[in-house]
């Protein structure tokens, strides 16, 4: 009998270690895993085609569906565009609360994505405690917006509806809660030896390679660059506030979560910083008209993931003529993989922890 | 190391669950603007099918209602499929009368066993009972300031 060498394995779309709805058409040889091919196209609806068709304005509510977990960020983005293609400066208060907005935005995604992480690593603890945080973020979200987890509450111009009289107060309230609860996953999970022990010296992305293959936010931060579209091009609040960018030292799985983890940090002290300067008085939105002028806009946020990009053009009419967008996940689940697996031995069982330190999103892979 | 993860792991065993049973033991979370199932007040209803072109999920379509409506000559009305519907409050927002709002009622409250019942006609749109309006237009009162985009200036002329 022949050895057989290489067996072919499709892990997802329907798999707990599959990073969402998403596959990979693994190459094993023995517990190896060779290579990986990245399957997508179970979330694609054709937002790029979609956004043509609708309002300046409604587009608001598609942009926020590219990323489940992130919503605000993408929406961010989009509303800068049309901005940029309208000539409009946003009132300064409405600049605020988006920053305030997106970076609760980061904070959930994070937690979101400590769920996995606990859960691929076997630590079970993590999800029900990052959850519980989650949670108390989505209520802050529902109080604020009306929904849980698409909030549409950015809009070209300013936010939707101003907000509320106690919004210092609650917002103070659940950064507590969080920062309470990611202290504990700190010292439970991050300090662990048996985290450590799966994730150090596993996946290791130099710097050069970072770059080269496209990796952006946490991934090229992992890896040290200090890359952050926030200090690079700082937009809406992000010149009032100062944070740090953390990085991390070998860019391996490790110091890729652990950049996440220190990014939570940043965005409390961002949220704490610019909590107190708004208040319910003053202008928070202007209305836009229905038909914008011709030209081009541009919107680039980072995002949770990375560097999310947006490029409309608008040839005088109701709907924009061409959206094109440029997410984070795309890079990362197919140059970054094949790149690590390559050079490195992994084996099947590390698999998902590393692809899962990568965080990657079905829905703004296929969008 | 590991020890202190178990003990950190033991302190929550303690603490009260996170978890709610929903509904035997509480109502689903909700907060005063929660977005939530449509109103309609058809007295106040111009059929100006506005809420028709906003919709981002073409779940508006509008419908005759047979009767004597002053405001309405037209007698169209909207009638929203809530299984398209994404709760954005687009229609809610663009409304020039105010004849549509919204309430608290979501999620599980809202589930039928049939598609046909997903289906609200505009005498379905009442207000439900034990539900208050959170979305209404009185939000946008005062209106906010229309952006006026600034006139171009031509460019400067070379002085060379």
């Amino acid at each position: 009998m022949g050895k057989i060498r290489e067996v072919e394995v499709l892990l997802g779309p329907q798999h707990p270690g599959a990073p969402g709805n998403v596959a990979f058409l693994l190459k094993l040889d023995g517990e190896r895993v060779v290579d990986a091919d990245v399957v997508p196209g179970y979330l694609h609806r054709g937002f790029e085609k979609m956004m043509e068709y609708r309002w300046w304005e409604v587009n608001v509510v598609m942009s926020a569906r590219f990323c489940v977990e992130d919503p605000d960020n993408f929406e961010l983005a989009y509303v800068k565009a049309v901005e940029d293609v309208y000539g409009l400066e946003p009132p300064e208060k409405a600049r605020r609360v988006r920053t305030i907005i997106a970076e609760m935005g980061r904070i959930q995604s994070h937690l979101f994505w400590l769920l996995f992480i606990g859960g691929v690593v076997g630590a079970r603890y993590i999800p029900s405690w990052a959850m519980a945080a989650r949670e108390e973020i989505l209520k802050w979200y529902d109080y604020i917006t009306g929904h849980r987890v698409y909030h549409h509450y950015m809009v070209p111009g300013g936010i939707r509806w101003n907000i509320p009289q106690d919004f210092q107060e609650r917002t103070l309230k659940v950064l507590r809660f969080v920062e309470r609860i990611v202290n504990d996953i700190k010292r439970a999970l991050f300090d662990n030896k048996i985290f450590q022990a799966r994730t150090r010296g596993m996946g290791i992305l130099k710097a050069s390679d970072a770059i080269r293959l496209g990796a952006t936010g946490p991934v090229l931060r992992g890896s040290g660059v200090r890359h952050d579209i926030r200090i690079i091009d700082p937009y809406e609040a992000y010149d009032e506030v100062e944070f740090e960018v953390p990085i991390g030292e070998y860019g391996d799985s490790y110091d890729r979560c652990l950049v996440r983890l220190k990014e939570i940090y940043q965005s409390i002290s961002i949220i704490r910083q610019l909590v107190g300067k708004v208040s319910t008085n003053g202008v928070y939105r202007y209305k836009i008209p229905l038909v914008a002028p011709p030209g081009e806009g541009i919107g680039r946020v980072e995002t949770a993931r990375g560097e999310y990009l947006i490029h409309i053009t608008s040839t005088g009419g109701q709907t924009p003529y061409r959206v094109r967008l440029r997410t984070p996940s795309m890079a990362h689940l197919t140059t970054v993989i094949k790149h690590v697996l390559k050079n490195e031995e992994i084996t099947i069982a590390d698999f998902p922890v590393f692809v899962k330190s990568l965080d990657p999103c079905a829905p703004d892979l296929d969008r | 190391m590991v020890l202190s993860s178990i003990i950190l792991g033991l302190k929550y065993l303690f603490t009260r669950p996170y978890t709610r049973l929903v509904p035997e033991k509480e109502p689903p979370f909700k907060t005063e603007t929660t977005r939530g199932r449509h109103v309609l007040f058809m007295e106040k209803c111009t059929g100006c099918t506005m809420c028709q072109r906003v919709c981002p999920a073409d779940a508006i379509q509008m419908v005759k209602v047979e009767g004597e409506w002053k405001m309405n000559r037209k007698k169209i009305f909207p009638r929203i499929d809530m299984q398209r519907c994404t709760f954005c409050a687009m229609c809610v927002e663009i409304c020039p009368t105010g004849a549509l709002a919204m309430t608290d009622m979501t999620g599980w409250e809202m589930t039928t066993d049939t598609k046909e019942t997903t289906m609200y006609m505009p005498y379905q749109l009442t207000q439900p009972e034990g539900h208050k309006l959170t979305v209404t237009k009185q939000k946008w009162i005062p209106p906010p300031p229309m952006f006026k985009p600034k006139p171009k200036t031509p460019p400067k002329k070379s002085t060379r």
